[in-house]
């Protein structure tokens, strides 16, 4: 099935190595930043805390602990707006002391060592590192790397597509991270019990796909694929079709069919902390849209998105509209007050011009686009008109839980519909 | 987990839900080719129908000519001009005064030039020999008549049909239909066209030749009948080959040159690539062709002559480009875009074969619409691994 083309805007970004950004001066970390429910704090106002403690933690099974990006004081719990829910969350604000001071909340194993260490103490670490899907789910990595035994996990697959058509974080990883990436790997194997390994990415990203060839090519039992890979096969069943051919469906999970789909940066942040000790303090964020040098920056969590607008020189007076965490799938957020999360993939700013763009919503025209354009065959506007009706029987009817929220329909809609952000609500 | 409403949102961000970035691709664009490639056709029919005029000077002793005689192609640009205006007039008048109507100047125009393109004008050679309306076929009488089925399509079946959301019939077919009503026996029934001349008029099915004499007592075959239809008035006819698929001089102006329609609606596909329904299209002449050979294997004659007959009489190439692919009108889903073709092929062929009606697929197009809603259900197929 053909997927609809979606331009990418990524040529200046994706040549822009990393840059580190400095330290905020008050860091703003957000309490559930992974899928489930909120953490509780586990300092209070005025506690000091180090670089890398852990600072809230939760009891549930589906949770990841977050830690303090820097080391200070504790000065406020209160909430801010969080684009991971679209609404106010609570919040640990820290003042930075400047001092850097590290804690040990991890130990760190050498790679001679990860042959002999336990699956369940990998687990442990990643757990302790407070590592969630990067690429914008946020579910904790922990559990997904321990799926029930009677599913042997035969295909262990490195999503290295990035189809975000601003998003250019992983890519920069692919390129200056390789031989970590390698080592992520190897862990990931090692707790799955050595599945074979098939790394994923586009020909496009021509800086990554030799690199990738020379770490990867010649490890065992591992392929490099670079292929002409659309948006839509960033998702992880669509991306599993054009690899293994299945289809897997909504009610099952990767797993059950025998394959675990990991990001880059995930892969990336569970070598940082197996290997360095490294909770998951700071990730790295493309910076792009409408401004003149894209970037990409390796952003301590909790730093205020303003901070990189401001130190970027960027008069918030010319910026309409900032999206966190890709235009597809990401959301435009209110206000840049909000911090970074551990989900923030890209910070995308529009200027005036791009909102001058017809973007009204008429009616449809019935031009069946949206039908033949979905990566998973759903009939957007058949569950739209039911949704609106409403008729939420005939909706469910029609699958619309089965949506992956790709936008595609929207994207393709000429009417300017939003069929996608309508139907992701209605699941 | 708290909510805070207290805090506002600053007012200079925009806040929409995702995604936020949309394809080239708006309904205005989709309008605006499709107007493009409509006015290609126009400009082409007038060009080749400016030799022609109206009415011919082979009517002197009607009375007819001298009035209003004018280059047919002239005829089809100021039926051009008044069913594009009256169009957009009416959508502005009532987009102004209803105020949950949207106006979609680009979509009415582009409704006004089928309207121009599908309405019959020009006079056939023999005419004079047939019961034709004559004052329908040519200026003025048919300004007004053009001007009718653009208002009464536009207000009818474009808008107060699109009240209840989906549309059911094709706006500009239905209206011609209605408009034309009172005129069926002479307009759309070829039978009809010879009764008062001949002694039982054309035989579709057998395409029976000698059947047919005209008013100068010449015996006609059935190709020579469709030479003198749609050849050049007062000139030599040519070819059936070449008047079928090159330049029908009387008819839909819109399928005055079959070859101009299929490479303009072949460019127009590939611009819109899946915002036009082309599986309509494919399926609809596919049908019709493998109907055409059917017949001929039924009831024998010339296939070659059938099949210019089946696909290009009426213009059925402009409808099948222009009018079956009415995106309100037709199945969302592909198989109900396949099924809705094939049944217009097939319904087209036994109209044209066993009913005598000229342009069958214009009949044809108004039944299967019908069936629409039933083709949207099931055409329904199952999402991804279900």
């Amino acid at each position: 099935m053909p997927y609809e083309h979606i331009k990418e805007v990524k040529d200046q970004a994706r040549i822009t190595p990393i840059e580190i950004f400095p330290d905020p001066k008050t860091a703003i970390v957000i309490l559930n930043q992974h899928s489930g429910k909120p953490l509780s704090p586990l300092v209070a106002v005025g506690d000091l805390v180090e670089m890398g403690q852990k600072i809230a933690d939760s009891k549930e099974r589906i949770s990841s602990p977050i830690h303090s990006p820097i080391s200070g004081k504790v000065v406020k719990i209160g909430n801010i707006y969080s684009h991971c829910s679209e609404t106010f969350m609570d919040a640990i604000y820290i003042e930075n002391d400047g001092k850097k001071t590290k804690a040990k909340t991890l130990l760190p194993i050498s790679e001679s060592e990860l042959e002999k260490t336990k699956p369940d103490a990998l687990l442990n670490i990643i757990h302790e590192a407070g590592i969630i899907g990067l690429g914008g789910a946020g579910f904790p990595t922990h559990i997904k790397l321990s799926p029930p035994a009677e599913f042997p996990i035969k295909n262990l697959v490195v999503n290295a597509t990035e189809g975000e058509p601003y998003d250019t974080a992983d890519e920069r990883l692919l390129i200056e991270k390789t031989a970590n990436l390698l080592r992520g790997v190897k862990v990931i194997k090692k707790i799955l019990g050595n599945p074979k390994v098939t790394v994923a990415t586009k020909v496009s990203k021509a800086e990554a796909v030799p690199k990738l060839q020379e770490v990867f090519g010649s490890e065992p039992d591992t392929t490099v694929i670079a292929g002409h890979f659309k948006y839509q096969q960033g998702d992880a069943s669509v991306l599993q079709k054009a690899l293994f051919g299945y289809e897997t469906p909504p009610t099952k999970r990767s797993y059950e069919m025998g394959c675990i789909v990991q990001n880059v940066a995930t892969i990336n942040a569970i070598a940082n902390a197996v290997f360095e000790g490294e909770p998951l303090i700071s990730r790295v964020v493309a910076f792009n849209g409408d401004v003149v040098q894209p970037k990409n920056l390796l952003v301590k969590i909790g730093t205020p998105i303003s901070d990189v607008f401001n130190q970027n020189n960027i008069d918030m007076k010319d910026v309409r509209q900032v999206v966190v965490g890709g235009v597809m799938m990401g959301h435009a957020i209110p206000t840049t007050e909000a911090p970074i999360t551990k989900r923030s993939s890209s910070i995308i700013a529009f200027s005036e011009s791009k909102n001058k763009k017809e973007q009204k919503q008429t009616a449809c025209i019935h031009c069946a686009k949206c039908i033949s354009a979905c990566p998973v065959k759903l009939h957007p506007i058949l569950i739209y008109n039911a949704i609106m009706k409403p008729d939420m029987d005939k909706a469910e009817k029609l699958w619309n839980k089965d949506c992956i929220g790709c936008g595609t329909c929207s994207y393709v809609c000429p009417s300017r519909i939003p069929l996608a952000s309508t139907i992701m609500a209605s699941r | 987990m708290t909510n805070n409403p207290s805090v506002e949102k600053p007012k200079d961000l925009v806040v929409s839900p995702p995604p936020q970035i949309t394809g080239t691709m708006s309904k205005t664009r989709v309008m605006a080719y499709t107007f493009a490639a409509l006015l290609a056709i126009t400009i082409i029919t007038a060009i080749l129908w400016w030799p022609a005029m109206t009415p011919h000077p082979d009517l002197d002793y009607l009375g007819l000519t001298g009035l209003f005689a004018m280059p047919l192609g002239a005829i089809l640009l100021l039926n051009a001009l008044i069913a594009v205006g009256v169009a957009v007039v009416s959508d502005f008048i009532i987009g102004k005064a209803a105020a949950d109507s949207e106006i979609n100047t680009m979509s009415a125009a582009v409704f006004g030039l089928i309207v121009a393109l599908s309405y019959s004008i020009g006079v056939p050679t023999m005419a004079m020999g047939e019961m034709m309306p004559i004052s329908m076929l040519s200026a003025p009488g048919c300004f007004i008549y053009v001007a009718l089925i653009s208002f009464i399509g536009l207000v009818g079946f474009k808008k107060l049909q699109g009240l209840k959301g989906r549309k059911l019939f094709n706006p500009a077919a239905t209206a011609k239909l209605l408009v034309l009503l009172p005129f069926i026996t002479s307009t759309f029934l070829i039978k009809e066209h010879w009764a008062p001349f001949a002694e039982g008029g054309l035989e579709v099915p057998k395409l029976a030749s000698n059947l047919v004499t005209d008013y100068m007592g010449t015996q006609l075959t059935f190709s020579g009948y469709l030479q003198g239809c749609y050849g050049l008035p007062g000139a030599e006819p040519g070819s059936l080959n070449s008047i079928m698929l090159l330049t029908k001089f009387h008819g839909w102006p819109g399928g005055a040159s079959s070859i101009a329609v299929i490479i303009i609606g072949a460019i127009l596909i590939f611009f819109l690539r899946d915002y036009f329904k082309w599986r309509i299209t494919a399926t609809y002449f596919g049908s019709a062709i493998a109907m055409s050979l059917i017949m001929t294997g039924i009831y024998g004659g010339d296939p070659i002559t059938r099949l210019l007959f089946e696909l290009f009489i009426g213009s059925s190439i402009f409808l099948g480009f222009f009018m079956a692919t009415d995106p309100a009108t037709t199945p969302y889903s592909r198989t109900g875009q396949i099924i809705f073709g094939i049944g217009l092929g097939v319904l087209t062929v036994i109209i044209q074969t066993y009913m005598n009606f000229f342009g069958g697929a214009l009949l044809a197009l108004v039944i299967m619409n019908l069936t629409v809603p039933l083709l949207d259900r099931i055409g329904i197929h199952k999402p991804f691994g279900r």
